[in-house]
C-alpha cells in the first residue's frame, strides 16, 4: 500500500523506517538513505491527538517523528497492530511525500517468500517512480554487513525497541558491553552469494551474468527475500523457536528484558524466559519516553550488583582503616517516606538505629538521621570505617563512601532478621517490590511495580484521604470488616471513583478498607508470581505496619506473611552489613 | 464496584467463590462455573426474557448452548480466534470456542479479576486485551481443559497470534495460524484458502475424524445464505424498535461467527427479519456501534437496553464481512476460497479506513443518527483507528463518540465518567436531530 505525492530530487532522499524487516538495502539501491525513526519527546501530544493514548510509546514516537517537518519519506512494515495504525494516521494526514506499508507475512515458507518477493518488487516500482531513480545493485549490496556471531562477555538487551537514552542507561548502569537485540535491531544473517556481487560490479562478468539473469533487481530480489525473512525472528512471526538462541550462548552474562507499555509481544516472551532461562535476567518496562528510561536506575544497578557482586569501595575503607574505637559501618536508607540509619560493629551486631520521616529534602533528612544514629551509638562520624547509602535518595546523600541499591540491601537485611525467609515483600511509599532469595540470602530474582502508585503506600494514603481518615485510623478500622467488598481497580484514580461510589451507597467503612487491603494484596501477589516467590515470606516497608494488608496477603498467597519489629530498618541494616562484608 | 441488585449480589458471591479456588482447585472452579452456566442456559429456555423478540431469545440460547458445550466437553473443544472460519470444525463435529465467548462467560460470572490476576502473575501484560487475559488465566490455571487443537488468524489483532501460540505450548497441542494478507485480491484469497486446506488436514488429525467435504459444502452454502439474509435485515432495522440489549447483541454477534453455517444461526437470522419487519416504529436515537460493548456499565446499559431512548441498530463486529457492491470472487461452491475471502474482506483486516467504510455503510443502510466507537482496553487496532474512523464518519455527516473502557474487565471502566460521556452524547445527538426536524418542518 503506498501513498506518494510530489517528487523530490535525488539529493536528500532520507527514508524513515521502524521495523527490522524493512528492506533498507533495497531502498539504498535506489539511492535512499535509511534512518531508524527515533525521537526524544517528553510527551506524545500529537500522537494522542491523532491516534490514542493507549498505544505503545514507540508507535506514538513514530507518529511524532514522522509528522515532523523534516520527514518526507517513510516505509513501514505491517509488523504489529500499532505500526499498522501509525500508517493509517500518516496516510490520513497526507503530508508525507512518500509513504508505503509493506505487508510482511507471518510465516517463512515458499508461498510467503513468493508473496513477499512480489511486494518488494512493488515497493521497488513505487519508490523508483517516486524518486526517479533506477536500481543500482552495487549500492544495495554495499550496505550489507557480513554477520559475525558475538562471543565476547556481554549483557543482552532483549525485547521491545530501546530508545537511545534507554541503551545509554543500560550501558551506564551495568558497565561493560551491551548487545542490542531488541525488535528494531536488524541484522541479515547471510551474505550475498559471490556471483550476485560480481554480476552487479561495474565491470560485470560474462560467465556469471547468465546465471543471475539480466535484470540486477530481479537477481537481487531472488536472494534478498530470503535474507530479509530469515533474520532472527521477532515475536510477531509464527515460528519463533530461533529466538531461544538469544537467551543463551557463549559470552552472554545476563539479559535485560525490555517491555513497553501497550506492546503485546514481549511480555509473553519475558514470562517464558523468566520461567525457563538459566541466564540472569531483569525486566524493565518503559513507556518509550526518555524520562521513563531515567527511572530504571535502581533496577539496572541492582541487576549489575547481581551480576558483578557488590563492589563497595575497598580503597576508601583501606585508606581509612579501622578507627581507634574498632570497626563500625553505617548504613543509611533514604526512602520516599522515611529515612533510616543503622550502625553495625565489626561483628555485625546492631549498635544503634533510627527512623525519621523524609522531609522535603532527602539530603537534609539523611544528615539528621546520620547525626542521630551517631549520637545514639555514642560515636563520631570519623569512627565509621565505611558509610553505605541505599534507597531512592542514595546518590543524593553527601559524605557517604558508596551506595548499593535497596534491592540488594533489603535482601541482605531480611536474611539477617529472618534467616529462613525466601521471599521479601517490600511495599514502601513510592514502590512495591518482591525479592526472591536463595537459601543463603542472595537475590535470585526481583520485580518492582511500574511507575504508577498502584499497590504502594501512596495508594493507601490517597484512599485514606478520600475517606477523610488518618492513615492509622484507616488501618485500624479495616480490621473490623464484616462483608467482602470487591474493589476491582488498582489505579489510584479509578479506585477513588469506586470508593466514592461505595461511600455513596452507605457501604460500611471497614468493609471498603478491607476491599482496598485485598486489592493491594492481589496486586502484590501478581508481582510475587512473576518471580516465582516462595514461602516463608517477610514483609518490609511502611505498609508492613498495616495489619489488614498483611492478613490479606497471607490469604491471597496461601502462606503466612511475617513481619518483624525491625522490618522498617531492613534496608539500612542490609547496607551496613554488606559494607562490613566487603571489608572482609 | 458498588453492587446494586440482589441478582448482582448473588452473581458477585458466585464469582467470588470461583475466584477463591483458582490457585488451589481449578477442577472445582470449572465444575462450579459450569453448574452456573448450565443453570443460566436452562433458565433461558424455560423462562426467556420477555422483553426480547424471539430472535433475541434464540441468540441467547444458541450462545449459551454453544459455549457450555465447548467448555463442558472436556478435551472435545477447539479454541479459535474470533473471525476464524469454523465451518471446518462444525463439519468435523467438534465444538469451537473463542476468547471473546469464554471471557464473556467469566465476566458474566463476575469472576474475571481472578483469572486476570492469575494471567498477569505469569507474565501476561496488564495492557493486553482483556478477553485474552481472561482466556489466558482460565487456561493456565487449569480451569479450561486442553482442547483438541487451536486455530487462529492474523486478521484482527496481534493477540490472536500470541495467545494461541502461547497456549499451544502450554497445553502441548497443535496450533494452526492463518496468515491473512491486508490487500483484498484474488491472490490473497487463494493464499489463505491453501492455508485453510492445511488447517483442515491438521484438524482431521487432531480431531481423529475424516472431513466430509460434502458436509463442508453444505455448511458453507448455509453460511452464504445466512450472510445474505443478515444483510437483508439492515433496511428492516430503519426506524424500528429492535428490543435488543448490549448483551444480546454481543451473543448474536458471537453466534454469527462461532456457529456460522449451522441451521440454528440461519433460523435466528430468518427470525430477525421476521421480528424487525413486524416491529413497531422507533422514535429514539439509532446508533451504530463500533467494536464490542461494555454490557455491565449500568449508566450506559440503562439507556440502551430495550430502551425507547436509544438503541444499537448494527455493529461492525456483527457485520464484519459485508460483501462489496461489485460482488465477491468466490461462492460457497468453492468452500475454502469462500471462507478465505470472508476473512480477507473482514473489515477488521487491513487499514482503519476499511472499518470506517463498513461503519458508514451500516449507518447509511439503517439511517442511523450517530456512531459510537468503543475502544476496548488493550485493543490497539481499535484505539489506533479511533481518530481516523472519527474523521471519516464525521466527514460523512455522522456524529461520533469515541468511548474508552473495557468490555469484560470491570477494573478498566470508570462507570461514572463513561456514563456521563455517553449521556451527553445522546443529549447532543438528540438536540441535533430535533433541530433538523424543526428545519424540515419550517421548509
Amino acid at each position: 500500500m503506498s501513498e506518494a505525492s510530489g517528487r523530490r530530487g535525488r539529493e536528500g532522499h532520507i527514508v524513515l523506517y521502524a521495523c527490522k524487516y524493512t528492506p533498507v538495502e533495497l531502498l539504498r539501491g535506489f539511492g535512499a538513505t535509511c534512518e531508524l525513526a527515533e525521537t526524544d519527546v517528553s510527551s506524545f501530544d500529537e500522537a494522542d491527538r491523532l491516534a490514542h493514548a493507549n498505544l505503545c510509546g514507540y508507535g506514538k514516537a513514530l507518529i511524532e517523528r514522522m509528522m515532523a517537518s523534516d520527514a518526507h519519506e517513510v516505509v513501514l512494515v505491517s509488523c504489529c497492530d500499532v505500526v499498522r495504525r501509525v500508517y493509517d494516521v500518516l496516510a490520513r494526514e497526507g503530508r508525507l511525500d512518500f509513504l508505503y506499508l509493506l505487508d510482511l507475512p507471518h510465516k517463512r515458507g515458499e508461498a510467503e517468500r513468493r508473496l513477499l518477493r512480489e511486494r518488494l518488487a512493488d515497493l521497488a516500482r513505487s519508490y523508483s517512480a517516486y524518486a526517479g531513480t533506477s536500481f543500482d545493485a552495487g549500492l544495495a549490496l554495499a550496505g550489507v554487513e557480513p554477520f559475525v556471531p558475538r562471543t565476547d562477555p556481554r549483557v543482552t538487551l532483549l525485547g521491545a525497541h530501546a530508545t537511545p537514552p534507554l541503551l545509554e542507561a543500560v550501558e551506564r548502569d551495568l558497565g561493560g558491553a551491551v548487545e542490542n537485540a531488541t525488535c528494531t535491531n536488524r541484522q541479515l544473517l547471510v551474505s550475498p552469494p559471490p556471483e550476485l556481487a560480481r554480476a552487479t560490479s561495474e565491470s560485470g562478468c560474462d560467465a556469471c551474468e547468465g546465471r543471475v539473469g539480466a535484470d540486477p533487481l530481479e537477481a537481487f530480489l531472488d536472494w534478498y527475500v530470503g535474507a530479509l525473512l530469515d533474520q532472527t525472528p521477532c515475536m510477531r512471526m509464527d515460528d519463533v523457536a530461533a529466538r531461544e538462541a538469544l537467551r543463551g550462548g557463549t559470552g552472554r552474562r545476563g539479559i535485560v528484558y525490555h517491555t513497553m507499555k501497550f506492546c503485546d509481544y514481549y511480555g509473553f516472551e519475558y514470562g517464558e524466559a523468566a520461567r525457563e532461562g538459566d541466564v540472569p535476567m531483569v525486566k524493565i518496562e518503559t513507556d518509550g519516553t526518555s524520562q521513563s528510561a531515567g527511572q530504571l536506575h535502581t533496577r539496572l544497578e541492582a541487576f549489575g550488583e547481581t551480576l558483578h557482586g557488590t563492589e563497595v569501595a575497598h580503597e576508601v575503607a583501606a585508606k581509612r582503616g579501622a578507627g581507634t574505637r574498632g570497626t563500625y559501618v553505617m548504613g543509611v536508607d533514604s526512602g520516599s517516606t522515611s529515612t533510616d540509619a543503622a550502625i553495625v560493629d565489626g561483628e555485625g551486631r546492631i549498635v544503634a538505629s533510627v527512623i525519621l520521616p523524609t522531609g522535603a529534602r532527602a539530603s537534609e533528612s539523611a544528615a539528621r538521621a546520620k547525626a542521630e544514629v551517631l549520637e545514639r551509638a555514642g560515636l563520631e562520624e570519623t569512627d565509621m570505617t565505611l558509610k553505605v547509602s541505599t534507597g531512592y535518595g542514595r546518590d543524593a546523600i553527601p559524605g557517604m563512601d558508596t551506595s548499593i541499591t535497596e534491592i540488594t540491601c533489603h535482601a541482605r537485611g531480611a536474611h539477617e532478621l529472618a534467616p529462613d525467609v525466601r521471599s521479601v515483600i517490600d511495599i514502601g511509599g513510592q514502590d512495591s517490590k518482591v525479592i526472591h532469595l536463595s537459601p543463603t540470602g542472595e537475590v535470585v530474582n526481583f520485580v518492582m511495580n511500574d511507575k504508577c502508585a498502584a499497590g504502594t503506600g501512596r495508594f493507601m494514603e490517597a484512599m485514606a484521604r478520600v475517606m477523610e481518615m488518618s492513615l492509622d485510623d484507616f488501618c485500624r478500622t479495616g480490621m473490623a470488616w464484616k462483608h467482602d467488598v470487591r474493589i476491582s481497580s488498582m489505579c489510584t484514580v479509578f479506585a477513588e471513583s469506586e470508593v466514592v461510589s461505595l461511600v455513596a451507597d452507605d457501604t460500611p467503612t471497614a468493609d471498603i478498607i478491607h476491599g482496598l487491603d485485598e486489592s493491594v494484596a492481589r496486586k502484590t501477589a501478581t508481582l510475587a508470581h512473576r518471580v516465582n516467590a516462595e514461602p516463608p515470606y517477610l514483609m518490609t516497608g511502611g505498609v508492613a505496619q498495616n495489619e489488614g494488608v498483611v492478613k490479606a496477603l497471607t490469604d491471597v498467597l496461601g502462606a503466612e506473611v511475617r513481619t518483624h519489629p525491625d522490618s522498617q530498618l531492613c534496608g539500612a541494616i542490609g547496607a551496613a552489613l554488606l559494607g562490613l562484608e566487603s571489608l572482609r | 464496584m458498588a453492587t446494586e441488585s440482589i441478582g448482582d449480589r448473588v452473581i458477585g458471591w458466585y464469582g467470588n467463590v470461583a475466584m477463591g479456588s483458582i490457585d488451589t482447585n481449578p477442577d472445582f472452579v470449572r465444575r462450579w462455573l459450569m453448574t452456573g452456566f448450565r443453570l443460566m442456559t436452562e433458565k433461558g429456555k424455560i423462562a426467556p426474557d420477555g422483553r426480547l423478540y424471539r430472535s433475541g431469545q434464540m441468540g441467547n440460547a444458541i450462545f449459551m448452548d454453544s459455549v457450555t458445550r465447548a467448555l463442558g466437553d472436556k478435551g472435545g473443544a477447539v479454541f479459535t480466534s474470533i473471525f476464524c472460519p469454523n465451518e471446518i470444525f462444525h463439519a468435523l463435529g467438534v465444538h469451537p470456542a473463542t476468547a471473546e465467548a469464554v471471557a464473556s462467560f467469566a465476566s458474566g460470572a463476575q469472576a474475571e479479576s481472578g483469572f486476570i490476576s492469575f494471567a498477569e502473575g505469569r507474565g501476561v501484560p496488564e495492557t493486553y486485551c482483556s478477553y485474552h487475559r481472561i482466556l489466558m488465566g482460565m487456561a493456565t490455571s487449569g480451569v479450561i481443559s486442553r482442547p483438541l487443537m487451536l486455530a487462529s488468524t492474523s486478521a484482527v489483532c496481534d493477540a490472536n497470534n500470541l495467545t494461541f501460540k502461547t497456549l499451544a505450548r502450554h497445553w502441548g497441542c497443535d496450533h494452526y495460524y492463518v496468515d491473512v494478507p491486508i490487500d483484498v485480491t484474488r491472490e490473497s484469497v487463494l493464499y489463505v484458502a491453501d492455508q485453510l486446506r492445511e488447517m483442515a488436514a491438521m484438524a482431521q488429525d487432531c480431531c481423529h475424524a475424516r472431513l466430509d467435504e460434502d458436509r463442508l459444502l453444505e455448511l458453507c452454502a448455509c453460511s452464504m445464505r445466512t450472510d445474505r439474509d443478515l444483510m437483508r435485515t439492515l433496511p428492516a432495522r430503519r426506524g424500528r424498535y429492535l428490543a435488543n440489549s448490549m448483551t444480546i447483541d454481543e451473543m448474536q454477534m458471537l453466534d454469527l461467527h462461532l456457529m456460522l453455517g449451522t441451521p440454528e444461526v440461519e433460523r435466528m437470522v430468518h427470525q430477525m427479519a421476521q421480528d424487525y419487519n413486524q416491529a413497531p416504529r422507533y422514535d429514539g436515537i439509532n446508533l451504530v456501534w463500533g467494536h464490542v460493548t461494555p454490557y455491565f456499565v449500568q449508566p450506559i446499559a440503562s439507556r440502551l437496553n430495550t430502551s425507547q431512548e436509544a438503541q444499537v441498530v448494527a455493529s461492525d463486529m456483527m457485520f464484519s464481512h459485508m460483501p462489496p457492491d461489485e460482488g465477491t470472487f468466490f461462492s460457497a461452491e468453492r468452500p475454502y476460497e469462500f471462507m478465505a475471502e470472508r476473512v480477507v474482506r473482514n473489515c477488521f483486516n487491513g487499514p482503519a479506513t476499511r472499518r470506517a467504510e463498513t461503519l458508514r455503510r451500516l449507518a447509511d443502510a439503517t439511517d442511523a443518527d450517530a456512531v459510537v466507537f468503543f475502544c476496548h482496553w488493550g485493543c490497539k487496532q481499535t484505539a489506533g483507528a479511533a481518530q481516523v474512523v472519527r474523521q471519516v464518519l464525521e466527514d460523512a455527516g455522522y456524529p461520533v463518540l469515541v468511548l474508552d473502557g473495557d468490555a469484560c474487565d470491570r477494573a478498566n471502566c470508570m462507570e461514572g465518567q463513561m456514563g456521563t460521556r455517553f449521556s451527553a452524547f445522546l443529549e447532543m445527538v438528540g438536540a441535533q436531530r430535533e433541530e433538523r426536524r424543526l428545519e424540515r418542518s419550517i421548509r
